[in-house]
């Protein structure tokens, strides 16, 4: 009992370097070996694999048109007036 | 926005946009305030603070870009100013929540502006937001402690590496490492039982 207890905690410990692939592969393997017998350390690496996963995702979810058309306009505008000053 | 060669792009366009390239320039800049924007409202909550911080940071960003030394190092520039730039606007706010001003330090479960904003009726441009991103995400990130949100949105959501969030956040790498681990605890969580 305390052995898998042990273990389960290695796993919380570990979790966030084991999903950002800065673990060795012996410490993987020995994660991946422990989350097949144990179900609730797997869902947990299931789980937050799917909570990275959702933030990557609207991380690379370009901006609503209006506020990138904004960005673009203002830039226009800032670019235009430095040239003038320089012209 | 994970790639690792987004700092290299950034690079790369600061020195052709130093050298004069005027469609350099302009995507960098443009990119520079698509951050500013995605940083504020993420961190901060307030989509009119947001807009305020995108134009403040437009003409340091383009001064900067013009005397830079180091292009390498432009990006964590880019996210301190626009840091900076969210922490002077709230300030100037009256009855700002103590939690946002509090951005770097502590870990107090203060919830911030964004919890907020789900309170009220959406105006226009939170609808925008609202429909941008995954309302689950939305709710569950505003949950976070301040600190822990910001260190969120530039790792995972930005793509900043641990080194290049340290620097920003003013704090040791592996600070951000133990941040994260929690704040992705406490996100999944937000996401479980919604």
């Amino acid at each position: 009992m305390s052995e898998s207890v042990t273990s389960c905690r290695t796993i919380l410990t570990d979790i966030s370097a084991y999903l950002d692939g800065e673990l060795e592969a012996a410490a993987c393997q020995a994660i991946e070996w422990h989350c097949q017998t144990c179900a609730s350390c797997a869902a947990l690496v299931s789980g937050l694999r799917e909570t990275v996963g959702l933030c990557r995702k609207a991380g690379s979810t370009p901006l609503p048109e209006e506020v990138r058309q904004r960005a673009r306009d203002s830039v226009r505008e800032l670019l235009d007036r430095e040239s003038k000053k320089t012209s | 926005m994970q790639d690792a060669g987004v700092k290299a792009e950034y690079a790369a366009l600061v020195r052709d946009a130093a050298v004069g390239n005027r469609a350099a320039m302009e995507r960098l800049l443009v990119r520079a305030q698509e951050t500013a924007y995605r940083f504020s409202l993420l961190v901060c909550g307030h989509p009119e603070d947001a807009e305020d911080v995108m134009q403040e940071s437009l003409l340091k960003t383009y001064q900067h870009v013009k005397r830079i030394s180091d292009p390498e190092s432009f990006r964590t520039w880019l996210y301190t100013t626009v840091k900076n730039a969210c922490l002077m606007k709230r300030r100037r706010h009256a009855g700002e929540p103590a939690a946002f001003v509090s951005l770097e330090d502590g870990d107090g479960l203060g919830g911030g502006a964004l919890a907020g904003l789900a309170d009220k009726s959406l105006r226009p441009d939170e609808q925008v937001i609202s429909n941008w991103m995954e309302e689950r995400l939305r709710n569950a990130l505003k949950t976070l402690p301040p600190s822990y949100r910001m260190i969120v949105v530039m790792r995972e959501m930005e793509g900043l590496s641990t080194k290049e969030v340290a620097e920003v956040a003013g704090c040791s790498e592996a600070n951000v490492k133990t941040r994260l681990h929690r704040a992705r605890l406490m996100l999944r969580r937000r996401l479980a039982a919604a």
